[in-house]
């Protein structure tokens, strides 16, 4: 029998806060490549920018203000992120990030951010295989909080900020998704990058 | 309502207008309205303010610009008087009175720098007949931020006036009629009553709900006895969550930085890359 969500990531629970991805993967660079390049910017800076674009997950809108609140409860949020080949990315190295896009600082030596207008801070990757059933998230910010999160992750849009439900009765219907890569949030959160 | 126009000519002029707008800022809810929705809405304004001075509280959707080139260029029969834009973010200042200019109505349309924090500028309290705002839809903070440009709308305006509010409208949300509703209650506290109202109609670039639609509420003056209230600068406290949850307002103006390229492509985004000597 296949499981789903919780059952094959622990840290997963009723009510728990994730960001789920999708992420282009160079077609020649291997998830241990990643994470190793990404363990190497933790720790040369103490956190890493995991680049991203699109704006639902904005961060001031969206991604800060929901981060914020789990904090405030003691509760950490995650990326978990689904790996697709891509062939499209930009090599523009981004110079200065910003927590509120006012105030603006030098990328921290040893980051290295490219193609990206903003940027997830995430304090380390790991490898974690799991399906996520995008009908037990919720969408937890903005105008479509409520929606179930099948119905949102559709067409152009790969990406946002949920609330897992793992309710006693799992929904009959899956719409699943295979999670490859999991990181925790630190604060900022996530950053503009210019 | 004069409800025939040529749809070629007004989608084309409507394209004209889109071309001049600055590319949004999400972080201020500068969320495009789509071209057809903009078409309906210029139309109905143009008749609803027909011979009217229009003042708009922020227009980054362009629809002032819309309902005064379709009614210059005479694909709207009617249209105001003259319309007013106040808005915080000075892209969208000088693109609407470079337009303006460019197709000979700045005697009638102009746009000035202003951020609702402030009172009304000099001169300004009283003297229309109609607003018009399309505002932050308040999903993080009750509607606060509607009803801030609603009031700002009534100063500006005589005490026999219509306005037009676009706020959210999706019966499956329980927070747009929440929002609709305290509007309204807001709007009745001033002595207004709505006059009319079109449910669910525009559409939006928005990434996050593109099928989030919003409504138009006219509201319309009962209470002539009812004095003008005078415009004060905002009390601070109202501006929490304006641009949604933990998201205040914090920025007084988007300031513009010169170029020589308005309405081109930007400098930075593109370089040529010459004919080789074998073409030569």
């Amino acid at each position: 029998m296949k499981n789903w969500g919780k059952s094959m990531n622990s840290s997963l629970n009723n009510g728990s806060g994730l960001i789920f991805m999708k992420v282009g993967i160079h077609a020649n660079e291997s998830i241990e490549d990643i994470i190793k390049r990404k363990q190497d910017e933790f720790a040369a800076a103490g956190k890493i920018f995991w680049g991203y674009g699109g704006n639902t997950c904005h961060p001031t809108k969206h991604v800060q203000p929901f981060a914020r609140e789990y904090a405030e409860s003691g509760n950490n949020v995650q990326l978990v992120m689904h790996k697709m080949v891509s062939k499209h990315f930009t090599e523009t190295l981004a110079k200065e990030y910003s927590d509120d896009g006012l105030e603006w600082q030098p990328i921290p030596k040893g980051i290295n951010v490219k193609g990206s207008r903003y940027g997830m801070v995430i304090g380390g990757i790991n490898e974690e295989e799991f399906d996520l059933n995008l009908r037990s998230l919720i969408v937890g910010v903005g105008p479509s909080r409520g929606k179930i999160g099948a119905d949102y992750i559709k067409g152009q849009n790969d990406k946002g900020v949920f609330v897992y439900q793992d309710s006693e009765n799992e929904p009959e219907e899956k719409e699943v998704k295979h999670i490859d890569l999991v990181a925790p949030l630190l604060p900022p959160y996530a950053v503009f990058l210019r | 309502m004069s409800r025939e126009f040529d749809l070629r000519s007004a989608v084309n002029a409507v394209s004209d207008v889109v071309a001049n707008r600055p590319p949004p800022l999400r972080e201020f809810d500068q969320i495009y309205m789509k071209v057809a929705d903009m078409v309906i809405q210029a139309h109905f304004i143009s008749d609803r303010f027909k011979d009217k001075d229009v003042v708009f509280i922020g227009d980054g959707d362009a629809i002032g610009l819309s309902v005064m080139h379709l009614t210059k260029q005479g694909t709207f029969n009617e249209g105001p008087r003259s319309i007013t834009v106040l808005d915080f973010d000075e892209r969208i200042v000088n693109s609407i009175n470079r337009f303006a200019e460019k197709y000979d109505f700045a005697d009638s349309m102009k746009a000035q720098l202003y951020n609702v924090i402030e009172p009304l500028p000099n001169g300004l309290q009283g003297e229309f007949d109609a607003f018009y705002s399309n505002p932050p839809w308040g999903q993080s903070n009750g509607g606060e931020s509607v009803m801030i440009f609603l009031e700002r709308g009534i100063e500006a305006t005589a005490k026999k006036s219509e306005g037009a509010i676009v706020i959210a409208d999706d019966q499956t949300l329980p927070w747009t009629q929440e929002v609709l509703l305290a509007c309204q209650k807001h709007a009745s506290s001033y002595g207004y009553i709505v006059s009319e109202m079109l449910p669910e109609l525009h559409l939006y670039h928005l990434d996050d709900n593109p099928n989030l639609r919003s409504c138009t509420c006219v509201f319309r003056s009962v209470e002539f006895e009812k004095s003008v209230p005078v415009s004060k600068p905002l009390d601070m406290t109202r501006i929490e969550n304006f641009y949604g949850r933990n998201n205040p307002l914090k920025v007084k103006y988007v300031r513009e930085n010169e170029t020589l390229n308005y309405g081109k492509a930007y400098d930075n985004s593109y370089h040529y890359e010459k004919l080789g000597e074998e073409y030569e």
